[in-house]
């Protein structure tokens, strides 16, 4: 059996684990035919740990049984560690599912099998070296707490340690992606800390990207992503990181010091990235404005025209942001903002802006406290 | 080291010991049908030619129109010059059998008249010196068997013919004709048969002088055992007394007569009897019954452990494991359950089959041809009851397990 543990190792890791683009999904026919997922996009790069939340029926596990190959696509493109799956032969879905573990509520052991047996299933499958089996299942169940458990049968353990071997299980074939469905619920604060922890060091060693599915409030701080499913539809899909780092930026802002938490966070989940390539013009001098900007990386020039050429006036960096004083007198551009390396940023459309304006008279009051200081 | 898959069938199987000795009984007893439902019908099969069986011969010769023992067609005793003048035969030698006037009859006494209802008994006769039967012991008996109205009983003759244990108070006759029963030989019953006698051609005519109209009645030979040199070609001499018509050799006997080997003799008795006959149809209909038991619980037994782990099945297919697998999963479970209870069955089956033997006289016997069957029939049932259940299996769907 050829080896099928790390054949993506080879692709580019800079390729996003999951990419789903317009996913569609319905069940049942006819008259009876439901749809219950509508139109997603999502990006999930490599190593990344996303959480799913979302009420009950809001599609959350029909979108990670679809990455998982477990239903098969039906309008939209799904991409999965470099595999597109709507139309991918059978043969093709199978040798991607030995690429991903797969975790579930229930723990789904054999009775009949001991806990090394159990795990030694799913090695048997990607053809580790029989040599091999041994140690690297020891390891794997030292690693959630059960070495003194090895050979014990499910009837044998208690319903967290049956979960333990389970979670084993799931990533004893060194899977490059990993979908978890509570996999902390039946588990004390610290097995469920553990496992958590066990997440991030497959992630961040080994580029592991995680999609888990939960409600457990004590795990949501492993996350870098925290996707929300409302209704069939992603209605939030945040960074957390990249989130806390806007908000420090705007924080870090004197006038931004007024802001209340929440709103900053609102703020920064609103935002949306965008990469742009040295020399290229961002916004251009009396145009209206409908982009306020915040630079994430790289440096921007700030040009103004006057009397026919054009002058640098100004040079913005990290941290910096722009476009607000268009969206705040509804006045047409005022300079012309060129990239000067390539750069990431993110902006806000007019429209949040100003609603964020709205429910924070401070921030508006402070804004234009800014922007007549700035002049 | 050895790689050793995880042995999920058998685990699976054995996991509940309880279920399984279920499992087992349940099929080790549909096993026991079928070896019992095949056993009768061998043993009466077996029965049917044991007389054949027991003859010392390499080649047999009755008439043209003779279908079966029951038949009672005659030749001539000249045909067995005819037949001794074949190269390469080195005896041929007349066997009589009588039926239709062959009525036993108790009376109160040696002397007394018969006032009980007769009953038809098989009346074998030979030449005292010729070495019809294989078995031995009869020769025994031969200076017996030389003096007037003299006979050897079966020791298998059915209860009504109340022949005493001690032979020297019997008091017959056989077709109204005082018999004295001499000694003891073993034959068995069939069908047909309840009882045997053996005796010498001499009284054998006393007994049935009107056997042959207007002939001697020794003149009507119900078979011939004929006994070839040592390496001499049974074919080959089938050939000169048949004729072949594709090597063009003409028939050395006349046509009323036929020779066949012992093993075709056999075998177109046997196919007469299930063929003529709804014996071959009742028992194959009860093996078929006990066949359809076993699928029934092996069935059963399958579903319920597929069943009770869809979800366990569904993982494993959520982790990769493709539909090979698992069909390769339910045929090991349908195989060792059909090893599991062929053993136990097997081994309650002799057990039966001796006792039976013993209290009904009936020949049942175990062979290895017989056994196999059997094998294959439960094999074959636990593997079709298998193949019922694999639906089940392969319709677990992991999308479910979320």
């Amino acid at each position: 059996m050829p080896d099928n543990t790390t054949p993506s190792a080879d692709q580019p890791s800079t390729e996003p684990a999951i990419r789903i683009g317009g996913l569609q999904h319905s069940f049942g026919e006819g008259e009876l035919r439901k749809q219950v997922l509508f139109d997603n996009e999502l990006e999930v790069a490599r190593g990344e740990i996303v959480i799913m939340t979302g009420p009950s029926g809001s599609g959350k596990t029909t979108l990670l049984t679809l990455i998982g190959t477990l239903r098969t696509v039906q309008a939209g493109s799904l991409n999965v560690l470099g595999c597109e799956l709507r139309g991918a032969s059978a043969r093709r879905l199978i040798d991607l599912r030995r690429q991903i573990g797969f975790i579930f509520q229930a723990h789904n052991l054999f009775e009949s099998l001991s806990a090394y047996q159990n795990v030694k299933m799913a090695m048997e499958l990607v053809g580790v070296a029989p040599s091999e089996m041994k140690p690297r299942a020891t390891e794997m169940l030292s690693r959630v707490g059960l070495e003194h458990r090895i050979h014990y049968k499910p009837a044998e353990l208690s319903g967290g340690q049956k979960q333990r071997v389970a979670i084993s299980r799931g990533l004893i074939h060194r899977p490059r992606l990993i979908l978890a469905d509570e996999p902390t619920a039946a588990l004390d604060e610290k097995s469920g800390r553990d496992v958590v922890t066990l997440f991030q060091e497959l992630a961040t060693r080994e580029q592991v990207t995680v999609l888990m599915v939960t409600h457990d409030n004590r795990i949501l701080d492993v996350a870098d992503r925290i996707v929300n499913m409302v209704d069939g539809r992603i209605k939030s899909n945040v960074l957390v990181k990249e989130s806390a780092k806007i908000c420090e930026f705007i924080k870090g802002c004197s006038v931004f010091t007024q802001l209340t938490p929440r709103t900053l966070t609102q703020v920064a989940d609103q935002m949306v990235p965008e990469k742009v390539a040295a020399g290229s013009v961002i916004i251009r001098q009396g145009e209206p404005g409908d982009k306020f900007y915040l630079i994430r990386h790289g440096e921007v020039d700030v040009i103004v025209e006057k009397d026919g050429t054009d002058q640098t006036v100004a040079s913005l960096g990290e941290g910096d942001f722009f476009g607000e004083a268009a969206l705040l007198t509804g006045e047409p551009r005022n300079a012309t903002i060129r990239a000067k390396t390539d750069a990431s940023l993110y902006w806000l459309g007019n429209e949040v802006f100003q609603t964020v304006m709205r429910t924070s008279a401070s921030f508006e009051e402070e804004l234009r406290k800014s922007l007549f200081e700035r002049q | 080291m050895f790689h050793c898959p995880v042995p999920l069938a058998w685990k699976n199987l054995t996991h509940n010991r309880r279920r399984l000795a279920v499992a087992l009984l349940g099929i080790g007893f549909a096993v026991l049908l079928m070896f019992m439902e095949t056993g009768f019908e061998n043993a009466l099969y077996d029965s049917a030619v044991k007389l054949i069986d027991d003859l010392d011969a390499d080649v047999l010769v009755v008439h043209r129109a003779h279908y079966s023992l029951l038949a009672r067609q005659t030749f001539g005793k000249k045909r067995l010059d005819q037949i001794r003048a074949c190269p390469g035969v080195q005896g041929a030698y007349p066997l009589y059998i009588e039926t239709r006037r062959s009525e036993w009859q108790l009376a109160d006494g040696p002397d007394a008249p018969p006032q009980y209802p007769g009953y038809p008994i098989r009346t074998l006769a030979y030449h005292l010196g010729d070495p019809v039967f294989r078995a031995r012991g009869i020769e025994d008996y031969h200076a017996e068997l030389g003096q007037p109205d003299t006979a050897l009983a079966d020791v298998k003759c059915k209860a009504k013919y109340h022949i005493p244990g001690e032979l020297s108070q019997t008091a017959a006759t056989l077709s109204g004709r005082p018999i004295r029963l001499v000694g003891r030989f073993e034959l068995g019953t069939d069908f047909a048969n309840e009882g045997n006698l053996v005796m010498s051609t001499e009284n054998f005519a006393r007994y049935f002088p009107d056997r042959a109209l207007g002939a001697d009645p020794l003149d009507a030979v119900d078979l011939a055992v004929v006994q070839l040199d040592e390496g001499t070609d049974v074919d080959e001499v089938l050939d000169y007394l048949n004729g072949n018509p594709d090597s063009g050799r003409p028939r050395a006997l006349p046509d009323d007569v036929v020779a066949f080997t012992k093993e075709q003799f056999l075998e177109t008795e046997t196919a007469f009897w299930r063929t003529a006959t709804p014996i071959g149809f009742i028992f194959s209909l009860g093996t078929i019954i006990g066949f359809v038991v076993g699928v029934i619980i092996c069935y059963q037994i399958i579903f319920a452990d597929v069943a009770d782990h869809v979800a366990e099945f569904a993982t494993l297919k959520a982790m990769g494991y493709r539909n090979r697998y698992f069909v390769g999963f339910v045929l090991q479970e349908a195989l060792l359950l059909s090893l599991l209870s062929f053993l136990p069955g097997l081994a309650i089956s002799a057990a039966f089959y001796h006792v039976l033997a013993r209290q009904t006289g009936l020949l049942l016997v175990l062979n290895f041809q017989r056994i196999m069957l059997v094998l294959l029939l439960t094999i074959f049932m636990c593997v079709g009851s298998g193949c019922l259940a694999m639906r089940k299996v392969l319709s677990a769907d992991p999308a479910e397990l979320f």
